[in-house]
């Protein structure tokens, strides 16, 4: 099993005009750790006006910042909107190319399209197209890389021929991935060869049905790149402690307040009637949509949370459900202190990491292990 | 940390409806709904909500029209202006006011599920290159607005958050006031979707002068058969709903 951590970078209010820069240090000195403790990835959020929710508009800064500070752990984007009116596909090329190379070849590429109304309508996308607008990214992001120079005529953009510069480090380009929230978006990943990268947390059936169909469609699948990513990861929170009580506790505190933040945030699919969000984006599986107005957020099965068995219990049944790793989002509004956070980190590294890295539980090895060559780099 | 609701409620509790809770539901069939949505722009969000809510991130309001041609109370049109809001992780509707032409049935609608509503004539007119609706009340127009260029979606497509109405409601013996929750169940027989148009509203006429209307969102329209549910929830509007829910009906 792989493990990673999840970046929203969010900034509680009242805003000071040291807030951010310390939200911003305070994951610099998680992902620090987390390189020298063995985690696989940090992966960085792109969004855009989320107040509080996430202030991480610039993954690519961010992510670039952690690739000088570690030697080991890989760095990615996920995900980055692939949607015109926010950026190129020439850029997104150009600089993740950058940062592959500023990381010695540790980049990891995750792609989505949005899904709230704040971002889509702040850069007066249409909700519409950003499903096919996806599609023709991921189809020539890889060639970009490739190609010693490039040219396209497409629907969403044209360009002439020009050598899009620098090129990645890895070779023949650096594993690429796509958010899966959606239904029917782990088809669209098999098909594509692309990795699935699970921004919801689902339940064990669910997830199961969602994964085999992945693995079974992969099998066949026509990748838009020069290889097939076939790694499916999933998303929990994250929160170990010796004391099982005071790890559920404060795990549940940043599961609860992740809930609250993302309910304030309005869905494309809330406001616009369209079928290209069948369903609402990040949160609803902590969300029901009738019910008591006074439930708090709703808890799932298999929380990575409480005594370093608890935690290992829980990766252990997402493992036999069919995922790779596992993502963490192990801080959010900062709502619990940072010390704690990092102690979670290290009693989860010592304790219970090693369960799934050595062969107690069934991993396979680390993202390292299993990553494209990248030239020059051993 | 999420925003909550701040809006002094002791204004509004005057005219709040008195709801007598009971197991009573409404069926409607064959109704015709357009919604209508614009961002507003307001500088104090919180402000535009009681504290059991929180603003959503942007506010948004609703036009939310129903037409029947039939119902036990007889043929009615119902027009209310609703925000988008939150009760803890629930997406939800705070009513500021509506108008219906039928009086009996408002009144029904006010005594059992607290709409804060007055009489207005209310026309819903549907033709293939648009849809529109013209609210009359006080000898005037107080609302126009409109759908552009429907195209059809599912029905599945089509969300309305439960509403939350402000109303007074006895407990322990006294009148209080109370967020009542009203959920509704539809069952689409068509809809559609198109550009939402706004050529007459004055948010003042409706309630709330802070609500003006700022950016087009969306605007659809859709056929269906309706259920206005047996009041299940209230909330204490002064503090959060996770603190001030009761439930009132297991059904």
């Amino acid at each position: 099993m792989e493990f990673g951590l999840f970046m929203e970078l969010s900034v509680p209010r009242p805003w000071t005009a040291d807030s951010e820069r310390q939200v911003y240090e305070n994951a610099l000195e998680q992902v620090r750790l987390a390189d020298e403790l063995g985690f696989d990835y940090v992966w960085a959020v792109e969004h855009h006006f989320l107040e509080e929710y996430s202030h991480c508009s610039g993954p690519d800064v961010f992510l670039a910042a952690c690739a000088a500070q570690t030697s080991r752990i890989r760095v990615g984007h996920g995900v980055i909107p692939c949607v015109p009116q926010y950026q190129s596909p020439i850029r997104v090329a150009e600089r993740a190319a950058v940062l592959d190379i500023i990381s010695g070849g540790r980049l990891e590429l995750g792609t989505g399209r949005s899904a709230t109304w704040p971002e889509l309508s702040g850069f007066n996308a249409d909700p519409d197209e950003t499903k096919k607008t996806w599609d023709e990214f991921v189809r020539v992001i890889p060639k970009m890389w490739m190609q010693e120079r490039f040219s396209w005529d497409g629907r969403m953009f044209s360009m002439p021929e020009r050598a899009i510069l620098p090129k990645p480090l890895q070779k023949p380009h650096p594993p690429m991935w796509v958010a899966v929230t959606s239904p029917g978006t782990e088809v669209d990943a098999a098909d594509r060869g692309l990795g699935c990268l699970g921004l919801s947390p689902g339940g064990f059936a669910d997830s199961e049905k969602k994964v085999l169909n992945y693995r079974n469609r992969i099998e066949v699948c026509d990748p838009v790149g020069a290889f097939v990513n076939d790694k499916v990861l999933t998303v929990n929170f994250l929160s170990c402690n010796e004391d099982g009580d005071l790890g559920r506790r404060n795990g549940l505190k940043v599961a609860s307040m992740f809930s609250y933040m993302a309910a304030q945030l309005l869905s494309a699919k809330e406001v616009l009637p369209t079928h290209s969000y069948p369903s609402e984006g990040l949160l609803p599986a902590l969300r029901r949509e009738s019910g008591s107005p006074g439930d708090a957020a709703r808890s799932f099965k298999g929380v990575t949370m409480g005594t370093p068995d608890d935690v290992a219990d829980a990766i252990t049944a997402w493992e036999n459900v069919g995922f790779d790793g596992i993502n963490f989002i192990h801080q959010f509004m900062e709502v619990i202190p940072q010390q704690y956070v990092l102690d979670s980190m290290r009693l989860f590294a010592e304790e219970v990491m090693p369960r799934f890295k050595t062969g107690t539980g069934t991993g396979t090895g680390t993202a390292a292990d299993r990553r494209p060559v990248a030239a020059g780099v051993a | 940390m999420p925003l909550a609701g701040s809006l002094d409620i002791r204004p509004l509790v005057d005219g709040a409806p008195e709801v007598v809770l009971s197991d009573r539901e409404l069926k409607v069939d064959d109704v015709d709904i357009l919604q209508v949505l614009y961002e507003v722009r307001v500088a104090d969000r919180e402000a535009l909500v009681p504290p059991a809510l929180n603003p959503t991130i942007p506010p948004v309001i609703s036009f939310l029209v129903y037409r029947a041609k039939e119902s036990v109370f007889g043929p009615f049109a119902l027009a209310q202006l609703r925000l988008t809001a939150r009760s803890g992780v629930r997406p939800r509707a705070y009513l500021i006011s509506a108008r219906c032409d039928n009086p009996e049935l408002a009144g029904v609608l006010a005594g059992s599920w607290g709409f804060r509503v007055t009489p207005g004539d209310i026309s819903l007119r549907r033709f293939h290159d648009r849809v529109d609706c013209s609210v009359h009340a006080d000898g005037r127009t107080i609302l126009q607005v409109s759908l552009v260029d429907p195209v059809p979606v599912t029905g599945h497509d089509v969300q309305y958050p439960p509403g939350m109405h402000l109303a007074r409601v006895t407990r322990d013996g006294v009148l209080k006031p109370r967020i009542v929750q009203v959920d509704s169940e539809y069952v689409f027989r068509r809809a559609d979707r198109g550009r939402p148009e706004l050529t007459r509203f004055d948010p003042a006429d409706w309630g709330d002068g802070r609500l003006v209307p700022d950016i087009p969102v969306s605007a659809s329209f859709a056929a269906c058969d309706m259920t206005i549910a047996n009041v299940r929830y209230i909330c204490n509007p002064d503090v959060p709903a996770a603190e001030g829910t009761e439930k009132v009906s297991d059904e």
